[in-house]
């Protein structure tokens, strides 16, 4: 039932400009694929090339292995959630919802009985009767994933959904979406810049910049091993220190500006000697006594938030990092502490300082551009 | 906030003075016309003669059937002209669209008759093209006049408020509800009448009101171009300036009718538009597209065609005011400049600085007054505030022809005498254009936050310092913008002018419909290419100010 997108590297062009520069990705039946990216760099604009709301100037979308390119948006059967819901203002939730169906010569009896079995999945069964106007930001959010949902689209495509309402609602309101999509089992493709979202709702996602997919993967293997350093920095918090990669033998071994080595064993074996960028999580650093083996560094100030301290240092060389130490696991450092600085070497990741691609081992299981 | 209210505070002062103001140029002399429209000159006894004489006499009561069927007719057809044009503006890629946009809107300023009489000139008696079609099929045709002739006028004159009304809502309208439809299968033209009309009929509601009460309220088309075809303010004109002892009484009861109808009909306005109002977030707006092929042919032909008949009655003035002619009635062939060497350089001729002077001390009257009424009214609620702002929209339903002859009811004789003056034109202009100017502030105050207002209290501006600080150059741009379009219509005011003018005081468009009247098309063309200009310079002037290509909101 559920069908499978193949983007086959597709351009869009306004003009001189080109927003989306070739991008290929398949997205498998029934899974949760989000695009991420910050604004402009083309995720909306490959989602409404999906759709049929922007033509295709290169290239081929396929679903199902059928090329779609030249059907008219309104025979694609995809659902589309929009960011400002376009919820029709002057029909009741009720015939919002049945809109679609109407519009496939659906008998009225039969209308009835799915709006509301969806108005019942999607949890506003008891708001049939109401005008939009009457309805606070979830709801209509409610209204208009029943309406893309309740005509069985092959597709359900949502234009970052959740950007129009309050942090606490958008938290409830992703968990719900992400039920509906496991509960209908549709193929979904899902356009947000919140990072935090796309990792929580996601199957698998594309990191985008400049209209070019920068990686595609399980939220995981995002997070844990981006593939270059612009996805290590859009995505969670990085610090990013200089260092030179040596080899000796199988070996390999960072060499940090304070002179601290630091033997790593996740190098691709054809590394050699290179100028690279570490990229290190705040939690992927630890905190030993100064004098200790690490980066010498000082405690400017810390943030105390209960489940974890996030401490700001400076090294000698002067350059500012943030540091996460969870609670129990030391005794708590007043500003002005000298510290010494580790990193955990099987976790933080390593980039080529001229191609800013990543030198990890294994870094192919997300599929790469 | 109370206490606040009991002291007298100069907003107070200002409240109790706009209000006298208020009640003796606007009650008063309404008053008055129920008053004269019940009561015997003679015995001094109240009578319903009058009332019985309209609805008795075939000739009187038919002029109110005649208005009727001229306004439904003339604001359906422009509301069919209207809304195609603005739909096919906003949605498809026209060629020099933003020429057009100003011809439309040209068109619009412009004072109906000169479109009556313009028309009178194509396809009256021995109009151009009727010439042309007489000999060429050998008929005896005679022109529109009448009934199809006023509709034809008035149509082609009313459709570009509608334009510009939907233009203006179509450009809020979210297209993604457009696009939710298409999503869900809905094809082009069932998205047209399930989403996009739907949606615009308040819209086009309240412009056709307004369509209507220009329709209905306009004395110099009918007057003109509708020979036998008498409508309420030809009649209205008629009874009190007639030739033979303007009858006041009678007139004064045609009057009492015709504020009715306006009222039922604004109510009935208020009541459709009140059930279908809908609060729009447009994040994608409707965007011009390319089409091709017989699409897009025809969308041009449509376009081009329905702007070049708006446009026409202007070309026609603007040529005929360059014909030589006999310095009468009668044009000799050739062209010449005598007819503004007659208008412009006469001695003696005061029209154009009249009409400026007027209409500029009209304007002052109506952008402090305006201002200060729509302040008090959303800022400083109470009893008096609130009756304020209803009854400076009093003037919107009462027909030009009306106003101007209560103020002659009320200012003709003591204890207050204005007739004759430049002071009751002003007044009357100014009276009358106030509920546009309240409306725009209202809505440019509506866009201001209070807190700004508070931020200014709290540091230690005062109530009024603030508001001549802060909140008046805050809401100043948009108020500005709309006391142009005032000017504009001030300008082109006909139908109370007509009636509270003296030669001291004529104005443009008094003489180009007297100049009309005498048959002296020269002269009326050349007055009436003036007023043109002026309009034309003005609309520039407000996209300067603005930085808008359309007139809209």
């Amino acid at each position: 039932m559920s069908v499978s997108i193949d983007i086959d590297h597709v351009v869009k062009r306004y003009g001189q400009n080109t927003v989306v520069k070739g991008l290929s990705a398949k997205i498998r039946a029934g899974e949760f694929f989000t695009l991420l990216g910050p604004s402009g760099c083309g995720k909306t604009t490959l989602l409404r090339m999906i759709i049929g709301f922007h033509s295709v100037e290169e290239g081929e979308i396929r679903v199902n292995g059928k090329r779609i390119n030249d059907v008219p948006t309104d025979q694609r059967n995809m659902g589309m959630v929009f960011q400002n819901y376009a919820i029709f203002p002057h029909m009741s939730v009720k015939d919002n919802v049945a809109f679609g169906l109407r519009m496939r010569k659906m008998s009225e009896a039969k209308i009835q009985t799915e709006v509301d079995h969806i108005l019942k999945v999607v949890k506003i069964d008891h708001l049939k009767e109401r005008m939009p106007a009457e309805l606070s930001g979830g709801q209509q959010q409610r209204v208009a994933l029943a309406r893309a949902i309740v005509i069985q689209p092959e597709v359900l495509l949502m234009d970052e959904p959740l950007s129009n309402l309050d942090a606490k609602l958008r938290v409830e309101m992703r968990n719900a979406i992400k039920n509906i999509q496991r509960q209908i089992h549709i193929t979904t493709v899902y356009v947000t810049h919140d990072q935090e979202e796309a990792l929580a709702v996601s199957d698998r996602l594309a990191v985008m910049n400049n209209g070019v997919i920068q990686q595609i993967g399980t939220p995981q293997q995002i997070y844990k091993r981006p593939s270059n350093v612009f996805v290590a920095g859009f995505i969670g918090l990085s610090n990013f220190v200089q260092a030179k990669l040596t080899r000796a033998g199988d070996r390999f071994a960072l060499i940090f500006p304070s002179g601290w080595h630091l033997p790593i064993s996740t190098i691709r074996k054809d590394a050699q000697d290179e100028d690279v960028v570490v990229s290190v999580r705040p939690e992927e650093f630890v905190i030993a006594p100064a004098g200790e083996d690490g980066i010498p560094a000082v405690i400017v100030s810390s943030v105390f938030l209960g489940l974890a301290t996030h401490y700001f240092l400076k090294t000698a060389q002067g350059q500012e990092l943030e540091v996460i130490q969870y609670e129990g696991e030391g005794n708590h450092l007043s500003d002005g502490t000298k510290i010494a600085l580790r990193m955990k070497a099987d976790r933080i990741n390593v980039f080529h300082a001229q191609s800013q691609e990543s030198m990890i081992e294994g870094d192919g299981d997300g599929e790469k551009e | 906030m109370e206490k606040k209210n009991r002291r007298l505070t100069l907003w107070n002062i200002a409240s109790f003075w706009i209000l006298c103001f208020f009640v003796l140029f606007v009650l008063y002399p309404l008053l008055l016309v129920l008053y004269k429209s019940v009561m015997d000159p003679v015995s001094g006894a109240v009578t319903a003669e009058y009332f019985i004489r309209f609805f008795t006499k075939r000739f009187y009561w038919e002029t109110m059937l005649h208005s009727m069927e001229v306004t439904a007719f003339s604001t359906l057809l422009a509301a069919l002209l209207g809304m195609p044009m603005a739909y096919l503006m906003r949605s498809v890629r026209i060629r020099g669209s933003g020429m057009l946009n100003i011809l439309i809107v040209i068109s619009y300023l412009s004072p109906p008759f000169i479109g009556a009489y313009a028309w009178i000139q194509l396809l009256g008696r021995s109009g151009v093209i009727t010439s042309f079609l007489n000999e060429l099929f050998q008929t005896a045709f005679d022109g529109v006049y009448g009934f199809a002739g006023i509709v034809l006028v008035f149509a082609l004159q009313s459709f570009p408020l509608i334009y510009i009304f939907v233009s203006g809502a179509l450009k809020n309208f979210d297209n993604s509800l457009n696009e939710a439809a298409e999503s869900l299968g809905c094809s082009r033209f069932h998205r047209m009448w399930r989403i996009l009309v739907p949606l615009i009929l308040p819209t086009l509601l309240a412009s056709s009101m307004l369509v209507f009460m220009r329709v209905f309220a306009d004395f110099g088309t009918p007057m003109l171009i509708g020979e036998g075809f008498k409508t309420m303010p030809v009649l209205v004109y008629t009874a009190f300036m007639g030739e033979v002892g303007g009858d006041d009484g009678f007139a004064a009861a045609v009057c009492v009718i015709m504020i009715t109808l306006t009222i039922l009909m604004f109510f009935a306005q208020r009541y459709l538009a009140n059930r279908n109002t809908y609060t729009m977030s447009p994040l994608k707006p409707i965007l011009p597209e390319r089409a091709r092929g017989l699409r897009n042919f025809l969308a041009h032909g449509i376009v081009y065609l329905v702007t070049g008949l708006a446009i026409l009655p202007q070309a026609v003035v603007l040529y005929t005011s360059f014909l030589a002619s006999n310095g009468g009635q009668v044009f000799t062939g050739g062209y010449a400049l005598q007819s503004y060497a007659a208008t412009l350089f006469a001695k003696d001729n005061h029209v154009i600085w009249n009409t400026y002077y007027l209409g500029i001390v009209a304007i002052a009257i109506v952008l402090v007054l305006g201002v200060l009424v729509a302040y008090l009214s959303v800022r400083k609620k109470n009893i008096v505030n609130n009756a304020l702002d209803t009854l400076t929209m009093f003037p919107f339903l009462i027909p030009g022809s009306v106003l101007g002859i209560s103020f002659l009811f009320a200012f003709n004789s003591p204890p207050i005498v204005l007739s004759g003056t430049a002071l009751i034109l002003m007044i009357a202009f100014a009276i009358r254009r106030m509920p546009y100017t309240v409306r725009s502030s209202v809505t440019a105050l509506g866009q201001i936050s209070p807190s700004i207002e508070e931020a200014a209290i709290s540091l230690g501006a005062s109530d009024f310092t603030t508001f001549r600080k802060v909140t008046l150059p805050v809401m100043m741009p948009g108020v500005l913008a709309g006391a142009i379009m005032s000017w504009v219509t001030i300008i082109s005011e006909l139908s109370s002018s007509i009636i509270l003018y003296t030669t001291n005081n004529q104005t443009l468009t008094v003489s180009i419909y007297t100049e009309v009247v005498r048959g002296n098309y020269g002269n009326a063309s050349a007055y009436a290419t003036i007023l043109t200009l002026t309009s034309i310079l003005s609309l520039l002037l407000f996209f300067r100010l603005t930085g808008r290509r359309d007139i809209s909101n």
